[in-house]
């Protein structure tokens, strides 16, 4: 059983996939109704995975590995060897538990979705398969794979089924990943070609050895190069500014259920590689980057607030606030001590689950009122207050508020990065305080103020709205309250990176 | 043994390739074309015929291979003449500029 | 003393009972507030007396831990906490009784006791936290809790503009607070109050550090006490209901800046930069404040400033190591100011405005209201036998004593304009003759006015606790077994006293010849000296200036990033999407469906990769 599990964990939509392919287009509610449901064996899987290791339970267990593809008489060296293997840390566990409960709350949300259902579900299935995968494999080439899986139907998702912008959207958004997906490419075959191997760990020890036997030799000047490139191809997704131009026209044009996810989870692919593969493959060189991964942080924290202020339409502060969140990310992950990159992972999780909320209350007053612009709302929190309390709390939690798991992330990375860098590290508490300001501001510009529209008869929450909303905040104070409950399956995954970061 | 060296006749199929690529690129009317088509089969030819007689493994196959290759070229020629006078009678031209349908 | 935590989540339940059942409750809910802080209270002072006859009491558990450093949370109970504590639960549960009465007939009032849930929640909270992290994390809590009773009527846009200043003017403080907070950490490895006075102590951080680390705390204390430049938020705030000033913006979140400063006093002790610093900011704060309540109208705006100076003072006699005389009149002050405000909301409540021109002769009236407004203003005047005459006195004794013989002076100039402003206040509002307007006016219910007469009880008694005559319990009791926070009582020249009480009835006298007898003209000020009427009655000009400076340049370089976006990094974009469209076009040239032209390409193509492949021998470095 345990050689299959992560295969069915994260092929399990797949099922949903062939049921929706035998239903008629036209029933909608059966539609919708299945693809919720197929969205569940993961969730159920994934919960089932992190409680038993939370109880103590080993998380290698599950690890499978089949020989897939190979070339020519260097396998029998294990050399030049394509597997199919699925594995688990504890960081890749975290997301994978936070991509299958988006999931599941994004396929409520889509219950918003007003045309064309059967060819949404599928694709939005196909996505969550991918997405799944992305965390779950344990060579870069099934990496890759998986990477790529998820980029075809966010392209058909943004394209059909976002608004007025739509297709340009999509295409800025395939042509950005697109480049950076090429870019991680040449990474990844560079290292296949050089090291006969493209499995995570071997590669990561490879390259801690001090004179490796690879098949061909590495330069310093090329690990570096490397290095940057990978920097390059996660940039665009995390993005790092200035690669960022196409994540503001994702978040505004596509639909909300689908911006759920890909604020929630596909940046976090990002955060994810960088950590994973930077962090793992190439340390030293990391090492040498750090300034400059906390300069870019610095950067995109205040670059993004500062825009964020000026924005008139919601769906623009939060994508803004999505570049300056990520920002923390970058500075935590450069801070290179165990608070820092702690306090990164916890503001990938955090900024997921707070950015879903945001967005899927974004969905609700979106479909009630065909408008996000900030000064066409006001006064929301007299006629809808439970969105309103909702949409305040998700901005206090965005915030970083204390008790929610904004502010445990945002502490943890500033002390990470006090230790290290006091000077930039206060240039980015700037970055603070214009959180406060712009969240505010966007945020009492919609729900305080003079009723700027005609809120009787308007619904407030329904109770399939309710699920997902209360859902997130419960998971969001969960954290801030009792953040061990992240923390404790990370530390030996902390542990490793920090043995190979030499500290 | 004096003889002639390998390396003449590689020059000689080199430049008769040259030639023909040339020609084959370059000019205007198909049947020219053609023409160089073959001149480069030939270049080919004295290639097979020297490597089988001062090749590191001396071998008749080599000059197998030529006769081969020149029957072919001879099927080849009828069939791209056949094209060519078909092409001739629908377009009236045999000037490879106007046949460029592949554009479209 | 051992279930000491207890105490905090009496409220939290409230708060969290109300926000899911509070709805249907209406009214009633308030009962359900009453009763959770009634429980807070009791236990409170349980607590109180319990610590009378035993040792400090401290648990903690972990966490959250980073790689081998734990963090803790858990709670102590010291003098200061156990004092905190009783204030706050006791204040907390006289504004839950008094908002019976006051918020009668609002349609969020279950939405109000929520708010008020949550807030004492926060505050109790603070008040007992053992370490840092954990101050920051309930001083945040608190000015969520602050930020929400500010905007309780969001519909108006004032209390929407209050509640965004609030909440982003104490926010500068706090990351003050927070970078303070990391640096000493990295210096000391631990967040713990005790692990931090054991490392000043021993030394092991340097002077520098503790000075930067010191101020940049008090920055934070700076933002939530209203201290001058972070003051402008604390009048705006008033637009909430009256019973939220008296509870957070009088006598307790207010407090907790001055809080914050006593509680890691041996910090600011070791470093004398700091601490003069601290009075410099007090002193300042406290006449600045005071000099712009001299012309105020509005009844809460001028109770307002009267609580920033107030600060003030307590700032003033903190930074001149008068821990003591601090924490007493913050005591005192918390009583008393929170009197005052629920008078003033009693009178608003009669009157329905807030505006002092429009009130006069309600003496007869209000018969409980007057009365009881008299004595707050007898108590913060400084008007001997009263609470606020003692705590004040320690206070200008300990500046005295510890040489800031200037700020000594400034001090006693805010006193006497406090005793003038705040007559100048009571004169205008309960005096003279009754308007036209005021037809309907009648004396608050019992609901109301029970609370006031508590914390009247104690605006007279609560000085006697600490006094140069009958003995200072509370000094020497605060300061037992800690020799860091100086001694309980500093002995002072007699004449203080004498000086503070004349300045005191001078100002009484001054304000009874202008606003009560009239012998002097009302506009004896603004007529003689306009430009100085007009600073006042504009606060120095401090929002504006603000408005014309910090706001102006976010949003100037707001604008000038956006125009980085649109061009650079657009521009960016858009050229390497022509870059991309010129190879583009040039490939579809090159497509003509000539045979002959693919023929070459291709061909030169295979050219191009032999060369490379001869040049580098297949291997590309």
């Amino acid at each position: 059983m345990n050689e299959f599990f992560l295969s069915i964990l994260v092929f399990s939509p797949l099922v949903g996939i062939l049921v929706l392919a035998l239903l008629p287009k036209t029933q909608e509610s059966n539609i919708k109704f299945v693809g919720f449901l197929a969205t569940l064996p993961a969730l159920v899987l994934s919960l089932f995975a992190f409680f038993q290791h939370l109880g103590g339970g080993n998380i290698d267990q599950y690890d499978v590995k089949v020989n897939w593809i190979h070339f020519g008489d260097f396998a029998e060296m294990g050399l030049f060897k394509i597997d199919y293997e699925l594995g688990l840390n504890g960081f890749s566990l975290i997301l994978i538990v936070l991509t299958a409960v988006l999931s599941t709350l994004a396929a409520i949300a889509s219950i918003h979705i007003k045309k064309e259902w059967k060819g949404y579900f599928m694709l939005f299935l196909l996505l969550e398969i991918g997405m799944l995968g992305v965390f779950a494999a344990q060579n870069l080439i099934l990496f890759f794979i998986f990477f790529e899986i998820t980029m075809i139907p966010m392209f058909f998702l943004i394209g059909k089924w976002g608004y007025f912008e739509k297709e340009k959207a999509a295409y800025s958004y395939l042509i950005y990943n697109g480049l950076g997906s090429a870019i991680l490419l040449i990474v990844i075959m560079v290292l296949f070609a050089r090291t006969g191997t493209s499995n995570i760990e071997a590669l990561a020890k490879i390259m801690a050895m001090e004179d490796p036997a690879t098949v061909s030799p590495f330069s310093d000047s090329l690990k570096m190069g490397l290095m940057i490139a990978l920097l390059i191809a996660f940039g665009v997704k995390l993005p790092i500014f200035p690669l960022h131009t196409w994540m503001l026209r994702v978040h505004v044009q596509a639909p909300p259920s689908i911006v759920m996810l890909h604020s929630g989870v596909l940046l976090k692919i990002g955060a994810f590689g960088l950590i994973r593969f930077g962090m793992g493959i190439f340390p030293e060189q990391f090492e040498s980057l750090a300034v400059l991964i906390v300069i870019l942080g610095v950067v995109n924290l205040l670059y993004g607030a500062f825009l964020a202020f000026l924005q008139e339409d919601f769906k623009m502060v939060l994508a803004y606030s999505s570049i300056s969140h990520m920002g923390i990310v970058l500075m935590g992950v450069g801070a290179l001590n165990e608070a820092g990159i702690q306090g990164a992972i916890f503001q990938v999780v955090s900024h997921g689950l707070i950015s879903a909320l945001l967005f899927f209350l974004v969905g609700v007053f979106y479909e009630r009122f065909h408008t996000s612009t900030i000064a066409n709302l006001g006064g929301m929190a007299k006629g809808m207050p439970l969105t309103a309390g909702f949409l305040l709390a998700g901005a206090m939690a965005s915030l970083g508020l204390p008790g929610m798991s904004g502010f445990v992330s945002e502490f943890m990375a500033f002390l990470g990065l006090f230790e290290e860098m006091p000077i930039l590290a206060a240039i980015g508490c700037i970055g603070i305080i214009m959180t406060a300001v712009y969240l505010l501001r966007a945020t009492l510009g919609i729900t305080y103020g003079k009723a700027h529209r005609e809120f009787a008869g308007v619904t407030d929450l329904k109770a399939a709205e309710f699920v997902p909303v209360l859902v997130l905040t419960a998971l969001i104070v969960l954290i801030g309250v009792y953040p061990s409950v992240l923390s404790e399956p990370l530390q030996a995954t902390l542990e490793t990176i920090m043995l190979g970061l030499g500290g | 043994m004096s003889s002639v060296p390998v390396s003449a006749y590689l020059t000689l199929a080199l430049i008769l390739f040259c030639i023909g690529l040339y020609g084959a690129l370059t000019k205007r009317n198909t049947v020219i074309v053609l023409i160089s088509v073959e001149l480069m089969l030939n270049a080919v030819n004295i290639n097979l015929v020297a490597f089988s007689k001062y090749g590191m493994i001396p071998s008749i196959t080599g000059q197998v291979f030529a006769l081969f290759a020149m029957a072919v070229a001879a099927a080849e020629a009828a069939v791209g003449l056949a094209i060519l006078i078909a092409l001739y009678r629908n377009r009236k031209t045999v000037n490879i500029d106007e046949i460029n349908s592949m554009k479209n | 003393m051992e279930n000491a935590w207890i105490i905090p989540l009496f409220p939290l339940f409230s708060f969290l009972f109300l926000l899911l059942f509070g709805k249907k409750m209406k009214e009633t809910s308030a009962y359900i507030g009453i009763f959770f802080t009634l429980a807070a209270f009791i236990y409170s002072l349980v607590v109180l007396f319990d610590r009378f006859n035993h040792p400090t009491f401290k648990a903690e558990a972990n966490w959250l831990s980073i790689g081998d450093v734990q963090l803790t949370a858990g709670f102590e109970v010291n003098q200061l906490n156990a004092l905190m504590l009783v204030i706050v639960s006791l204040v907390s549960f006289l504004v839950h009784t008094y908002s019976k009465g006051y918020m009668h007939g609002d349609d969020r009032f279950h939405i109000f006791y929520a708010y008020l849930g949550l807030f004492t929640f926060a505050m109790l909270g603070l008040v007992l936290s053992p370490n840092l992290l954990q101050t920051y994390i309930f001083w945040e809590l608190v000015g969520v809790g602050s930020f929400l009773l500010i905007g309780f009527y969001f519909y108006k846009e004032e209390a929407k503009a209050a509640a965004k200043k609030a909440f982003i003017m104490t926010r500068i403080g706090d990351v003050g607070l927070l970078i303070g907070m990391i640096l000493l950490f990295w210096q000391v490895g631990s967040f713990e109050y005790d692990e931090i006075f054991l490392a000043v102590e021993n030394g092991a951080v340097s002077a520098g550090m503790i000075t930067l680390t010191a101020i940049l705390i008090f920055i934070g204390a700076v933002g939530k006490s209203g201290q001058f430049p972070l003051h402008t938020w604390l009048p705006d705030a008033m637009e909430g209901p009256t019973p939220v000033s008296a509870l957070i913006h009088a006598a307790t979140m207010v407090a907790a800046g001055v809080y914050l400063v006593a509680a890691l006093f041996p910090l600011f002790t070791a470093s004398k930069t700091a601490l003069l610093t601290i009075a410099v900011v007090g002193a300042i704060t406290a006449i600045f404040a005071a000099s712009i309540g001299l012309v105020q109208t509005d009844i809460k705006r001028v109770l307002a400033y009267s609580t920033v100076s107030q600060l003030g003072y307590m700032m003033l006699a903190l930074g001149s190591a008068g821990y003591v005389a601090g924490v007493f009149h913050l005591m005192t002050h918390a009583f008393f100011k929170a009197l005052l405000f629920l008078a003033a909301g009693s009178v608003i409540h009669a009157v329905h405005t807030q505006n002092i021109e429009e009130m006069g002769g309600l003496w007869k009236k209000l018969r409980l209201t007057g009365p009881l407004f008299l004595i707050g203003t007898l108590a913060i005047s400084g008007v001997p036998l009263f609470s606020g005459f003692f705590s004040k006195d320690e206070i200008l004794i300990a500046a005295w004593a510890h040489g800031n013989t200037a700020l000594f002076w400034l001090a006693v100039v805010a006193a006497f304009f406090t005793a003038f402003y705040m007559f100048r206040l009571f004169f205008m509002v309960f005096t003279g003759e009754a308007r036209s307007k005021m037809k309907n006016v009648h004396e608050s219910p019992a609901m109301m006015t029970f609370p006031m007469i508590v914390l009247g009880i104690l605006a007279v008694v609560a000085g006697y606790v600490n006094t140069p005559w009958f003995g200072t319990f509370l000094g020497d009791w605060l300061v037992e077994g800690n020799a860091a926070l100086g001694h309980g009582h500093i002995e002072g020249p007699a004449w203080i006293m004498i000086v503070a009480t004349i300045v005191s009835l001078l100002g009484i006298f001054l304000a009874w010849l202008m606003y009560g007898k009239r012998t002097l003209s009302r506009d004896w000020l603004s007529s003689r000296a306009p430009y100085t009427y007009k600073l006042l009655y504009n606060k120095y000009y401090m929002d504006e200036l603000y408005g014309v400076t910090v706001v102006k340049a976010t949003k100037f370089f707001s604008v000038f990033l956006s125009y980085i976006e649109a061009f650079i990094v657009e521009g960016l974009v858009k050229t390497v999407a022509g870059i991309v469209q010129g190879f583009g076009k040039i490939g579809s040239k090159i497509q003509n469906g000539q045979i002959q032209t693919y023929g070459t390409f291709a061909f030169v193509g295979l050219a191009v990769l032999i060369v490379i492949y001869a040049l580098t021998g297949g291997y590309l470095k």
